[in-house]
């Protein structure tokens, strides 16, 4: 005697199952208990058992259809045995077959959906989420030719489900055909609507976002890096920049020397204040101080591709007039991108001048393992109690970011006190 | 203490109140003169009736190629008049209901900002959160000698007239002169039109507006184009013709067509610091002024000058000042010039597009193409010509001239309106036997 198997009701919410697989086909023997087909709720797979010995007479469904509960499955029985007075309403193989199609053929490449397909591929590449998706929500992207880049899902193991991707569809913002011939065309993607009910136009579309340059994600690394292991604090203070200008006038009135600018003269007098204060000028590595004699200046450099740190050797040995030459030179060939990576290393301690675009006081970020940076900062006006008088004086600010870890408060701000003294007196220090 | 204050009962001030009313909020609307503004009492609607009755006298004369005889037929202009003094009093008590039942309280008079949340009408002062100005236009007066004189008409006192004139100049080939020539024309008058510019309808496609020109031509009017007119005296008028030569021609009517200008002054913009300038005060696409608190939309703005557009521009402001965002939109508004035959635009022309340098597809087909345009017009003409990015098919623009193309501009405008592709469009399905059929055809064509 034939008897019919129909999808079983797995929960109050379940309407429907998607026949996921079939185990066993038509006209082949199954014992009781052995799996005949598995079928797919929104939540979990479930495995249908033979309830009896027997041939499968019919099985009603292709593989991707959506089945009601209660809806005979296929028939058990006699070999030979008719099935057909199980069959279930509106399930002619022919229909199920077609349904089957949708879920298992590749998409049209025509993108049906009036969706936002983020990505400029195909409409029919796999997507990122693709390997997430539930059976049920692969035929809903399928059948909606909808293949959004991302979604949450909400499924056990982040599983996209078909509610996930249905509610995605119906709330992203409607593109309107041009904008959308557009975004599979170039490398634009859709920014806030704003046509008719929020729709995108072709006026809303943005450049997508970029990854950033190599050496971008270098200095981004290494300024994480510095934040992340170093105990950085600043110090900020003020000199008198008086003898700075002088000398710098003095420079542009004598035709035919060197071009030294007052960063060259902070860096020649931080050089040798560092000389003077040796206990700066080094390197704090795996717990061990690394004390050097020499001076080796880091300056920062702003090039086309980010950020550089050219490194003057030895510059304890260079007269202002060579250090200002050699500061030129690295200089050019840092925004040219023809440096050596050897001049991009090896610095004692780094100045950063941000002076010159009017910056009156910022926090340097220390470039490990250098336990001290010097910011420049911009010249102004200064009131000076001078006699009972008040006067104006042209002030440069300095601001000194140091490691915390070996470098205290007061060993900072000597030495800052001695970068000062000698700015105040660079005229005597250097002779143009 | 309102929530909006509007000033001016144009299509977009109304509208602007009803709509704040429905969204919950305390309105007040002023108009010192009727309701409905130029609009309803001296612009579209009477404009559309009188040319109504010429076009109906016109087809009379034409009835026996339609296979119907007539007897004598009259233009019978107080009937006429009266027609249209129904017709906008009907309208005028709609918008009156319309403000009742959504609760706008109306007050008369004229309103004058005295800060920028507040406004003096007479002794009376209101203040409100916001104020809307939608005070629209007025005929423009360009500094010709004589054109303020009694015996010119515009557009506000065209409609007082109690007799065909025999003989009709109108300075001003743009919409407004266009469509009074086509009036005066089909009721009997000779008209000629005097033109500063080359082109008629200017800001029109130009194949489209060339056709206007020879089809009126055709029906008898007698245009002047780069003509300069110099000034005014009586019943002459003296002009410099294209060629530069100077030449005068007398009438029993001159109308002044033009164009509109902003109504900026009286309204104490100044004191209350609103940004403005003889074209129009100037707002943002939210319909912002540089006042917070004041805005504008319509005529006032000089932006559109369309009354749908105001009415746009108004709720537009609207949303906005009550937390809804929304933008106006100028690349879908569709304009029509209700000429016989009508010319019906929306989108880019030709020659916007080209000067933008967009590479674009046309498709241009005659209006015979649908049949119901053959059956409705005998002897009629006219085309639909669309423009379409090259790349993407993008309808960039639709241009139509023949009747009843106003009707169906809207579909179009939707188009344009969503950045729909020739390859999208080609899906809709268009009533037949209908004019618009003529639209679909226009479409398919564009390859």
């Amino acid at each position: 005697m034939a008897i019919p198997v129909e999808v079983p009701k797995f929960g109050n919410s379940v309407e429907e199952c998607l026949i996921a697989k079939w185990l066993k086909r038509k006209g082949e023997w199954v014992s009781t208990g052995e799996i005949v087909v598995e079928i797919e709720t929104d939540k979990a797979t479930f495995e249908i058992p033979a309830p009896v010995d027997g041939t499968v007479l019919e099985t009603f469904f292709e593989e991707g259809a959506l089945v009601p509960v209660f809806t005979n499955l296929f028939v058990l029985g006699e070999a030979g045995e008719s099935a057909a007075a199980f069959r279930p309403q509106g399930a002619a193989p022919a229909q199920a077959a077609a349904v089957a199609e949708v879920s298992a053929s590749v998409p049209p490449v025509t993108q049906i959906a009036d969706r936002p397909a983020a990505s400029p591929a195909p409409a029919h590449a796999p997507t990122a989420s693709a390997g997430a998706l539930s059976p049920r929500a692969r035929r809903f992207a399928a059948q909606h030719n909808f293949h959004p880049p991302a979604v949450a899902g909400s499924g056990p193991g982040g599983r996209v489900l078909e509610e996930d991707l249905r509610k995605e569809f119906y709330s992203s913002p409607r593109v309107s055909s041009l904008a959308k011939k557009r975004m599979q065309d170039c490398t634009e993607v859709a920014g806030a609507g704003s046509g008719v009910a929020g729709m995108v136009l072709s006026g809303d579309l943005v450049a997508p976002a970029t990854r950033i340059s190599g050496i971008r994600e270098k200095i981004a690394r290494r300024m994480r890096e510095s934040l992340a292991n170093t105990a950085q604090y600043t110090l900020t203070a003020s000199a008198n920049a008086s003898g700075l200008l002088l000398l710098r006038a003095k420079v542009k009135a004598s035709k035919g020397v060197v071009d030294i600018n007052i960063n060259d003269l902070v860096t020649f007098c931080t050089i040798r204040a560092l000389l003077e204060v040796p206990e700066l000028n080094v390197e704090f590595i795996d717990g061990k101080i690394c004390r050097h004699t020499e001076v080796h200046i880091g300056f920062a450099c702003d090039t086309p591709r980010g950020l550089m740190v050219p490194v003057v050797r030895n510059a304890h040995t260079l007269t202002a007039g060579e250090l200002s030459l050699k500061v030129k030179e690295l200089t050019g060939q840092a925004v040219k991108g023809a440096i050596s990576v050897d001049d991009l290393s090896g610095a004692t301690f780094t100045l950063s001048n941000l002076g010159s675009l009017g910056i009156e006081s910022f926090t340097p970020l220390l470039n490990p393992p250098q336990v001290a940076i010097l910011g420049v900062n911009a010249i102004q006006l200064k009131p000076v109690r001078r006699d009972g008088r008040i006067e104006f004086i042209d002030s440069i600010g300095l601001s000194l970011t140091l490691d915390h870890q070996v470098i205290d408060g007061a060993p900072g701000a000597r030495f800052l006190k001695v970068v000062r003294e000698k700015i105040e007196s660079v005229e005597s220090l250097c002779t143009i | 203490m309102y929530d909006l204050i509007v000033i001016g009962a144009c299509p977009g001030g109304y509208e602007a109140a009803a709509h704040a009313a429905r969204m919950g909020k305390r309105v007040a609307l002023i108009e010192r003169g009727c309701l409905g503004g130029t609009c309803l009492n001296v612009g579209c609607i009477p404009a559309k009736t009188f040319l109504r009755s010429s076009k109906l006298f016109h087809e009379c004369g034409q009835a026996a190629s339609y296979g119907v005889r007539l007897g004598s037929i009259e233009f019978d202009m107080p009937a006429v008049v009266a027609r249209k003094n129904r017709v906008v009093d009907t309208l005028t008590k709609g918008v009156e209901g319309m403000l009742k039942r959504t609760g706008v309280e109306s007050i008369t008079g004229h309103a004058r900002l005295i800060a920028r949340n507040a406004v003096q009408v007479g002794a009376e002062r209101y203040e409100a959160a916001n104020i809307l100005l939608a005070t629209g236009s007025r005929p423009a007066k360009p500094p010709i000698p004589g054109l303020a004189s009694e015996g010119v008409l515009d557009s506000d006192t065209v409609f007082a007239l109690t007799r065909v004139p025999e003989r009709v100049v109108i300075i001003g080939g743009g919409v407004i002169g266009l469509e009074f020539a086509c009036f005066f024309s089909e009721i009997g008058s000779k008209v000629i039109v005097f033109e500063m510019l080359p082109n008629i309808a200017a800001g029109s496609d130009l194949e489209i507006s060339s056709r206007l020109l020879h089809i009126m031509k055709r029906a008898g009017i007698e245009f002047n184009l780069s003509a300069k007119v110099l000034g005014i005296d009586g019943n002459t008028i003296r002009y410099a013709a294209s060629g530069g030569s100077e030449s005068s021609v007398s009438a029993d009517c001159i109308l002044n067509a033009t164009g509109r200008s902003p109504v900026v002054d009286g309204l104490g913009l100044e004191e209350v610091g609103v940004d403005f300038s003889p074209k129009g005060v100037k707002t943002s696409d939210l319909g912002k002024t540089n006042v917070a608190g004041v805005w504008a939309c319509g005529d006032v703005t000089g932006r559109r000058m369309l009354a749908h557009a105001a009415t746009r521009e108004g709720i537009v402001a609207v949303n906005n000042m009550f937390g809804k965002k929304d933008r106006i939109r100028y690349q879908g508004i569709p304009s029509v010039i209700y000429t016989h035959p009508e010319v019906s635009s929306v989108g880019k022309t030709e020659e916007e597009i080209k000067a933008l340098g967009i590479e674009y597809k046309k498709s241009v087909v005659p209006m015979a193409v649908a049949g119901r345009f053959l059956v409705e017009h005998d002897g009629g003409t006219g085309m639909v010509k669309v423009l379409a990015g090259a790349r993407f098919g993008e309808i960039l623009g639709v241009h139509a001239i023949g009747d009843a193309s106003s009707e169906f501009i809207v579909a179009a405008a939707a188009m344009v309106e969503t950045e729909m592709c020739v390859s999208d469009a080609s899906e809709i399905v268009y009533p037949h036997p209908t004019v618009s059929e003529a639209l679909r055809e226009a479409i398919l064509g564009v390859h």
